[in-house]
């Protein structure tokens, strides 16, 4: 058995314009959950069926609705799902990945026929836009991409490789609140002091996104048994645009077939790869058969890459 | 297509010991009180810089030795917790970090109290497919440090303890034996049944001061707990029984049910509901209270050492939580 994509959504909040740059941002207050449902709904249109058609919810965000339950809980109860089981994971700017992954095993052990594969941020809640954050907010956005997937002849998705490396975990991260301190784990004190904003240390950031993605890809390539020649588009996600840019040229991609989701939006993480492809595909520039590598590297470090057909 | 087996488990709970005396001193609660609604006289609570990665390392190695792996030939790690050492990135990051390893994928579930078992059926599909050989699945849970321990918040605090439990999991040619399947299910239409709100990326700004103290402070866990109850003495049952029709098995062919630990009352209307004998359920909520993604892994080890789980047989793993999300999982020891 083997996993293809059934149907792709994206939802984008409307530009706003902060800290000198327009990006995506929920200005009312909503969670990742409401973000998901209008992709999750083009996603299914696209593949003419309904929610009950769905097996399984996989749910990739940074920035979960509420601290618990998970946002998948949050998603299914808005689409009028009945009780089908919602994962949420956290892998972070590769969590799309990690959650195509995770798909692909489902499918492929014949446990599910359909499955939701949705990464959708809300990083806007959570930045500080005043001048001391606002190197770090001006570099996020806020959206939604979904990507339907089941069971097919052909092989949708031919390759889906991931990694981490915990080592770096201070080195793009937001700290609190932080369960590990003792009595309590978020204090007033803390609030004050930031600590709950991400923090960025952008040279090692910059640094492993060049050395993890041209190596990532490669894998993902070899896994696929194909070479950089074969694919149509590679849409890379990393928080600096800058640097996804590098990684393709070392490992000879052109940029005609290069697609950077943070040059247009800012930062998706989790988003990213999904709203990319689905605008790819709305747009008409990619099409069935084309084939397509999504690749990504970001806090954790966690760091993957896919091969998809259409 | 073959099947998954647990090759090792390990545990780790925090020294510290709390009892339900000790809490009558925070809160105005009796000893009783706490005994009767729940079956707790006891709970863990970690200290000083201890988080999930930091008991779940430990849990991974015990469980490691056990198995005869080494840390550096996982392939997969897996960590289910709703208390997570930092915001982002996943704990499973800061594990990795603890064991001193890289390379190999980390990341999180987040599914509550099925969580544990959520992340069992994905350990088992990768394993199942052949990508992987060596998965490493921890549970592990720091509540402590996010319950109010004063009055107003007894109803969830005294139920929650600290604690970790880890599995190795590895490949089992012969497909009538090892996890046979699992099971998993979410309904979200009652997610504020028992839920903790902030932060919360929903709301703008995600915290502000109040959110963290105050009367107004949203940082604690909630709980409906009669409804809750109401859901869990159903979905158990439920889902229990799902597992055994689709392996063809009934009730009577059970050696052990193993419940996550959320309530020993949940667990006997459980085992009632089934007529399952009371020798064939493992409870020991009474000296850990409920350590949420942690409570099944423990279990399963304390299971294991008091010499209740024999070789061919038949185990039930089973969880109902937040969510609300319910899970079960069947295995041929």
């Amino acid at each position: 058995m083997a996993s293809a994509i059934l149907g792709l959504g994206h939802h984008l909040p409307a530009e706003v314009e902060c800290t000198g740059v327009r990006r995506p941002i929920a200005v009312e207050p909503v969670g990742p959950s409401a973000l998901a449902v209008p992709a999750a709904t083009q996603a299914l249109q696209r593949a003419a069926l309904t929610p009950d058609a769905v097996d399984f919810i996989i749910f990739a965000t940074t920035t979960p609705d509420v601290t618990f339950p998970g946002s998948g809980c949050w998603f299914q109860r808005q689409l009028g799902f009945g009780t089908t089981p919602a994962l949420d994971i956290r892998a972070q700017c590769a969590g799309f990945v990690f959650g195509l992954s995770i798909a692909d095993q489902f499918l492929r052990a014949g446990v599910y026929e359909r499955v939701l594969v949705i990464g959708a941020e809300v990083h806007s809640s959570g930045l500080d836009y005043s001048e001391r954050g606002a190197p770090i907010a001006r570099l996020f956005g806020d959206g939604a991409g979904v990507v339907l997937v089941g069971n097919d002849a052909r092989a949708g998705i031919r390759s889906a490789v991931i990694h981490a490396d915990g080592r770096h975990h201070d080195r793009f991260w937001c700290e609190y609140p932080s369960s590990r301190q003792h009595p309590v784990r978020m204090t007033v004190e803390n609030f004050r002091q930031g600590k709950h904003f991400p923090a960025i240390d952008f040279e090692s950031v910059q640094r492993f996104g060049e050395a993890s993605l041209p190596a990532v890809i490669q894998e993902s390539l070899r896994a696929a048994d194909i070479t950089v020649k074969d694919v149509d588009r590679f849409i890379i996600c990393h928080l600096l645009p800058e640097v996804t840019e590098s990684a393709a040229k070392k490992i000879g991609i052109p940029s005609s077939r290069l697609n950077i989701p943070a040059a247009r939006h800012g930062h998706l993480a989790a988003a990213a790869l999904p709203v990319a492809l689905s605008e790819e595909v709305s747009s008409g520039r990619l099409g069935a058969g084309a084939t397509v590598c999504l690749a990504a590297s970001g806090s954790g470090f966690a760091w993957g890459a896919a091969v998809v057909t259409l | 297509m073959r099947n998954t087996r647990i090759l090792g488990v390990g545990h780790h709970l925090p020294s510290h010991v709390v009892t339900n005396a000790d809490l009558t001193a925070m809160m105005d609660t009796t000893e009783d009180w706490i005994l009767q609604r729940t079956g707790i006289r006891e709970r863990r609570f970690s200290d000083g810089w201890t988080g999930a990665a930091d008991m779940g390392a430990e849990a991974a190695k015990e469980a490691l030795q056990h198995a005869g792996v080494s840390a550096r030939d996982l392939d997969c790690i897996i960590l289910a917790t709703l208390s997570p050492d930092v915001d982002t990135p996943a704990t499973a990051c800061l594990l990795q970090h603890r064991m001193g390893i890289g390379g190999m994928p980390a990341f999180d579930v987040r599914n509550q109290c099925s969580g544990f078992l959520y992340g069992l059926a994905i350990a088992d599909k990768f394993i199942r497919t052949g990508t992987y050989n060596r998965v490493l699945l921890v549970g592990a849970e720091t509540h402590s440090t996010g319950l109010d321990l004063t009055t107003r918040g007894r109803e969830v605090a005294v139920i929650f303890g600290d604690g970790a439990g880890a599995l190795v999991l590895g490949p089992e040619a012969d497909t009538r034996r090892g996890i046979l399947s699992t099971h998993l299910h979410a309904q979200g239409k009652f997610a504020e049944k028992l839920w903790l709100e902030s932060p919360a990326a929903r709301s703008r700004p995600r915290l502000t001061e109040d959110m963290i103290s105050g009367d107004e402070a949203r940082i604690f866990p909630k709980m409906q707990g009669r409804y809750v109850f109401r859901h869990a003495v159903t979905r158990f049952p439920e889902v229990i029984r799902e597992a055994l029709d689709a392996n063809g098995l009934a009730v009577a062919d059970l050696s052990l049910l193993i419940p996550h630990q959320a309530n020993l009352r949940i667990s006997q209307m459980v085992a009632l509901g089934l007529e399952l004998p009371e020798e064939k359920v493992f409870n020991n909520i009474d000296r850990y209270g409920n350590t949420t993604a942690g409570s099944i892994p423990i279990a399963l080890y304390e299971a294991l050492q008091a010499g209740r789980i024999h070789d061919g047989d038949l185990v039930c793993l089973a969880a109902f939580g937040s969510g609300f999300t319910w899970a079960s999982a069947l295995i041929r020891w």
